[in-house]
């Protein structure tokens, strides 16, 4: 049978068709799901990495018709092997919130008010532009600072003539830790940590509550030594779900954690425990630590850390019996009470001692193996030397984020009057909010990048819009773990909305500072496919894999052929820090002891959920229906003998009378009497995360208080002590 | 013949969520609703803590309740693996299966009104996968596979380990075992 | 002991809510037309339909059986979740579901129950049926009049019963779990029909006949409930956790308290009152303080129907294993 093809059957077929492309973009997820059982539509897996958390999980997005209906791990990927935690699984949450960010906005009120109107990519850019150059004019481009420098934004702030570059991640976080680990051993432990947990005998987490603090691999590496019979000595004065799975829960008394430490130094080396042959090798300074630690028995850590001298002593004997297949975790948020850096340079004397740097199950080497690097046009030399390392003599290359806020709000040495804030949060990040509100008082320009309206980005004077991590390229991501491994992040789908990618906005940015020679490229992609043509990666395959690991690139332990290179003045491992000496700081630690709380007084403590980031994530809905809001846990006796119960509704005033107040109670025997506990990150001012906003309490509202670590600006913020007061019932 | 199964090694749970998340988003969960969960049990007073971490899902069961109470058939076990699924066009709403399953595992979806619950990812079973729970379990804690076959990893799991059902005096005859130790510090 | 849940379903936590007042409502109405049943072929047959004659209740007490039913149906077919589906009840058999026997035994009562009604209507009435096929039926159906009181009898026992065996075959439902749970919801039901014809009957020899068998089925009841508390307590211990909201009488189970109250104690009134009510010498006529205290203690039955209903729905899905 013929069928004449007429024009009308021509229109006919193609308006059907059309009409069924656009109906199938709009049907839902489930019947996605089951058309593509049947086979009817295909579904495309595209490799990426997650943008949750810092960890970078290599990711598989399975995107089918345009819409993203699952995410997976990339088995390839060093740091999710396969698997997504929680927050990973929950990425399409964010991709698909109604509350995102959609178009350029400009302010039109006073800062904060949050009357924004919608503005086009142009106008925004412009004004961006043109707020910018201002500043240069007027003070200089070093009055340009940048929270956090990403790859897109460090290229542009430094081609605009800023040296002032500052990253919560170092004074507020990871710094401290770092710079002991540095001064001790020459380098520090990596992010992802090079522990060797999975080979490790006992593991001891003092500063990590791993599990709660969901970081893939590492967890996967935890359960995966629990499964092999690695017994754990967890040390937190909160029973953490490590702490549920250890042998040894030290329930320790806040801010003593060094005493403890000291005092296992002091057993390990009076009962000989420590491996001699690898210190002897590796090491200077045995007889001054001898000296110093003299006076630090278990019997005086009992008293400080209000813990038995037995249990200290013999988890010091299982410690030293079982090196060097142990693995001293030295924790990752490690600004704590202001001497944290000499808390690091202990838990690094430990490990030294233990001789497990740099041997199997303790803490490995990275890969030696490195890409090329890629060169790129040279700066300009700012005029004004930069500030953003506020004069700590150890401050790291990422800046100390409260240096600049300081020079903000004072105008010294010089003014800061320009901040790009990109991707962070720094409302909830730094303490004491007053001085950031303060700060930012003082500013002619707030320029924020970011994907969701955050407290910080609703203070905004211009808000770009990008799009989330779903949707853009990124860097490369080196890996340097066991072995060297390149990363991609592509697009799985179209930008959303007016949504842009940062490096678009960068190149954007820059074409309208006459700074566009810094971006030769036309778009990121092409940049990316130069970088991997010099580093000899094929690109095709990075596309299809995800990542990449170069064979060949790992040797983590010392061996005969392996011999460890120690980056510090001496060349060796420095029990006794000649550098620390030389800049008026104690070479080896010593302990000082901390403010202890009033009767009915708390010192707040508080930490991560396992299916949140913070306040990255509060908002998303498929992580938001699973914690909506945290609580202040309190334990149970001493809420009773206060009459608080378990669920009521409390205000906590901190000893600078600032109050916070709506917080579920969770009376708890999980915990100390001297201290309570929040998750950090809820509580948010911004009205536009119709999710998150007023849900649960705001702890860094009530981190007023914070003791700078003079040796490399770290800002301990667990200082602030808290009183707790009963709402009434309908609160 | 297969016989499907899963077994927990409590241990192994961190209660990440992941499980939980991940089922949503491969079975088209609605909001507020899941067809897995996660309950930690603390017992115990300050410092003498301990704790249990569990996760829960539709086990299954050779004797099914919900299968048996179904007025229209709708809810049946399938012959050639055990699996408890669901003719989602016979489902009337009429709860049955939601009030004899001992084990909190059905829900009405809230779109569409019929009762739902955990298959297992039979779709994903049919192409070589693991349930998506499994997939995505961060500590290797949700083992699955076929009871009759001796290599598989639940096979070998329950070899290995003393494993407990959950309600054994129902009579459901689970198909998720546990193997659960309280967790203790000593 | 602290519990954290993440990932509950509102419908089971923190504790099952899936049927309600419309469920309840059904269980009532299906009983209370269930006992009416059988009271009315009781009625039919007794010496011969010797209580028939003059009787109004002949003709209303059956008419009224498949309208209650109905409307008992309406408030199930309004908890259906996927209401359009319903006709799947009638294209298959699940002999092992009490709720398929239940549909199907549904399907079987209305064409007993109406055609026993159209049968059961006196032939001085029969020309109320207005149409000349029903009236011609009627005449014809006559014949099968027992046969139809039988079929009329055994339907009524079996929708009486049969929602017990529904609930009491959820091991996961302690309280319902329990053998006595079918025979207690027919004693109540055939209880709710006797009263149901007490207060419709026009007559005092009729009206006093049913209240003779209500008080049997007010004894068995009273017997009944005990020991299937007594039962219940004396199981494993989510049974003796089951009936707790009944026995607590604090501030969260006050309705269960209440309930229990007027069963145990309310309801064995009426069975007094109506003890006196037949042991009084009566003219011919009732006199109006009689017939007042036989509608009191009608409407008490009732009432405890449906509180037998309500309390055990809704107390059923507090508990657990």
């Amino acid at each position: 049978m013929t069928a004449k093809f007429s024009r009308r059957t021509f229109f006919k077929t193609s308006g059907l068709v059309s009409a069924g492309i656009a109906a199938t973009s709009m049907l839902p997820d489930k019947f996605l799901l089951w058309a593509e059982e049947k086979g009817m539509l295909q579904a495309s897996q595209i490799p990426t990495y997650c943008e949750i958390c810092f960890w970078k999980c290599g990711a598989l997005a399975k995107v089918i018709n345009g819409k993203v209906v699952k995410l997976e791990g990339n088995p390839a990927h060093p740091g999710s092997r396969g698997k997504l935690c929680g927050r990973g699984n929950g990425g399409t949450g964010l991709l698909y919130d109604p509350n995102r960010l959609k178009t350029p906005l400009i302010n039109t009120g006073t800062r904060g008010e949050g009357k924004y109107k919608k503005a086009s990519w142009d106008e925004a850019l412009n004004f961006t532009a043109e707020r910018m150059t201002k500043i240069a004019k007027k003070y200089g481009p070093e009055s340009m600072a940048i929270f956090t420098p990403t790859d897109h934004f460090l290229p542009l702030i430094s081609a605009f003539g800023s040296p002032n570059v500052g990253m919560p991640s170092f004074a507020q976080c990871r710094g401290p830790r770092d710079v002991g680990l540095e001064l001790t051993f020459g380098d520090s432990i990596g992010s992802p940590e090079r522990l060797d947990m999975l080979n490790s005998k006992v593991v001891v987490l003092l500063g990590s509550h791993l599990g709660e603090n969901m970081h893939n691999s590492q967890v996967q590496d935890f359960v995966e030594s629990i499964g092999r019979g690695a017994k754990y000595i967890v040390v937190d004065p909160r029973f953490s779900i490590a702490a549920g799975k250890a042998v040894k829960w030290l329930p320790i008394r806040p801010a003593t954690d060094m005493a403890l430490i000291l005092a296992w130094i002091h057993i390990i080396i009076s009962e000989e425990l420590y491996d001699k042959e690898y210190i002897s090798r590796y090491a200077t300074g045995l007889d001054e630590l001898r000296t110093a630690v003299r006076d630090y028995t278990p019997e005086w850590a009992a008293k400080e850390t209000d813990l038995k001298a037995a249990d200290i002593i013999e988890t010091a004997h299982m410690l030293g019996r079982r090196a060097p297949a142990v693995c001293i975790h030295p924790g990752r948020h490690a600004t704590w009470y202001g001497d944290d850096v000499q808390r690091t340079r202990a838990l690094g004397i430990l490990m030294a001692l233990l001789g497990s740097w740099g041997r199997e199950g303790g803490a490995f080497f990275a890969t030696k193996a490195s890409f090329p690097k890629v060169a790129s046009k040279p700066y300009p030399e700012p005029s004004r030397p930069a500030l953003n390392l506020g004069g700590y003599p150890f401050a790291g290359g990422e800046g100390v984020t409260q240096a600049i806020r300081t020079a903000t709000i004072t105008g010294k040495p010089y003014p800061i009057k320009g901040w790009f804030v990109s991707g962070t949060n720094l409302l909830k990040a730094l303490p004491n909010q007053k001085e950031t509100m303060e700060a930012i008082k003082q500013l002619d320009l707030l320029v924020a990048v970011d994907v969701m309206p955050f407290d910080t980005v609703m203070m905004a004077d211009v808000i770009l819009p990008e799009c989330s991590y779903l949707e853009r390229h990124d860097a490369l991501a080196v890996g340097k773990g066991k072995s060297l491994t390149v990363s991609l992040r592509q697009p799985v789908i179209e930008p959303m909305y007016e949504s842009k990618p940062a490096w678009w906005i960068a190149k954007e940015l820059s074409k309208r500072l006459g700074l566009a020679s810094y971006f030769p490229w036309n778009t990121y992609e092409d940049k990316i496919k130069s970088q991997c043509s010099l580093w000899g990666i094929n690109y095709d395959e990075l596309k299809k894999v995800g990542t990449i690991t170069i064979p060949d690139s790992s040797n983590p332990y010392i061996t005969p052929l392996n011999q460890p290179e120690f980056k510090t003045a001496s060349g060796k491992i420095e029990l006794y820090s000649h550098e620390l000496k030389e800049k008026g700081f104690d070479p080896i630690p010593v302990y000082t002891s901390h403010e202890k709380p009033e009767p009915d007084e708390f010192r707040l403590i508080y930490g991560r959920h396992a299916v949140h980031t913070f306040s990255r994530t509060t908002n998303n809905p498929e992580l938001h229906e699973l914690y909506p809001e945290n609580e202040v846990w309190i334990n149970a006796t001493k809420a009773h003998s206060l009459g608080i119960k378990n669920g009521s509704y409390v205000t906590l005033i901190n000893q600078d009378d600032v109050k916070i107040s709506h917080i579920k109670v969770k009376a708890t025997e999980r915990i100390r009497e001297d201290c309570v506990y929040m998750v950090h990150g809820f509580g948010t001012t911004s009205k536009e995360l119709k999710k998150a906003f007023a849900k649960g309490g705001d702890d860094q509202g009530l981190v007023t208080k914070y003791a700078v670590d003079p040796i490399c600006g770290g800002t301990g913020m667990r200082v602030n002590f808290v009183r707790i007061g009963k709402e009434t019932i309908n609160a | 013949m297969r016989k499907y199964a899963m077994v927990i090694d409590q241990r192994r749970c961190v209660a990440c969520m992941a499980c939980v998340v991940a089922c949503k988003k491969e079975n088209d969960v609605p909001p507020g609703q899941f067809r897995t969960r996660v309950i930690e049990k603390v017992e115990g007073v300050f410092p003498e803590v301990r704790m249990e971490l569990r996760s829960e899902l539709c086990n299954h069961c050779e004797n099914p309740p919900c299968v048996y109470n179904c007025p229209t058939g709708a809810s049946y076990k399938r012959k050639e693996d055990g699996l408890i699924l669901l003719k989602k066009y016979r489902c009337v709403g009429c709860k049955s299966c939601l009030a004899a399953c001992p084990y909190d595992a059905r829900y009405i979806n809230e779109k569409k009104g019929f009762a739902d619950k955990c298959t297992l990812c039979e779709h994903r079973i049919k192409e070589g996968k693991e349930p998506a729970c499994v997939a995505t379990c961060v500590g290797k804690s949700r083992i699955f596979g076929d009871l009759d076959d001796p290599k598989s990893p639940v096979s070998i799991a329950l070899k290995e380990n003393h494993s407990e059902v959950l309600l054994a005096g129902a009579g459901t005859k689970p198909r998720v075992h546990y193997i659960k130790i309280f967790s203790k510090p000593e | 002991m602290e519990i954290t849940i993440t990932g509950i379903n509102a419908a089971t936590f923190p504790h099952l809510h899936v049927w309600d007042w419309r469920v309840a409502m059904y269980l009532f109405l299906g009983g209370l037309s269930a006992g009416l049943a059988v009271m009315s072929s009781i009625l039919n047959v007794r010496q011969g339909g010797a209580l028939t004659v003059n009787e109004r209740a002949a003709s209303t007490a059956q008419i009224l059986v498949p309208v209650i039913l109905s409307i008992g149906m309406i408030f199930i077919f309004l908890d259906l979740e996927r209401k359009l589906n319903v006709f799947w009840f009638y294209l298959t058999f699940q002999p092992l579901s009490p709720m398929s026997w239940g549909s199907w035994g549904l399907l079987v009562f209305y064409p007993v129950s109406i055609l026993f009604a159209i049968a059961a209507v006196p032939a001085a009435n029969r020309h109320r049926l207005l149409f000349r096929q029903l009236i011609e039926l009627a005449e014809w159906l006559q014949k099968y009049r027992l046969h139809l009181a039988a079929a009329n009898f055994a339907m009524g026992i079996f929708i009486g019963v049969y929602t017990g065996v529904l609930l009491s075959s959820f091991v996961a439902r302690p309280l319902w779990n329990s053998a006595i749970l079918p025979i207690l919801f027919l004693c109540s039901a055939l209880s709710a029909g006797a009263a149901m014809m007490i207060m419709i009957s026009s007559q005092k020899k009729v009206k006093l006949f049913f209240t003779k068998i209500d008080i049997w089925l007010i004894i068995s009841e009273m017997l009944l409930l005990p020991l299937f508390f007594y039962g219940q307590y004396t199981s494993s211990y989510a049974h003796r956790e089951s009936i707790m909201p009944f026995f607590l009488f604090n501030h969260e189970y006050f309705w269960y308290g209440l309930a229990i109250l007027f069963l145990l104690v309310i309801l064995p009134c009426a069975l007094v009152i109506k003890l006196l009510e037949i042991k009084e010498e009566h003219g011919e006529t009732l006199p109006p303080d009689a017939l007042l205290k036989m509608k009191l203690s009608a409407i008490i039955v009732l009432m405890g129907g449906i509180i037998v209903r309500f309390s055990f729905i809704y107390a059923g899905q507090l508990s657990h294993l």
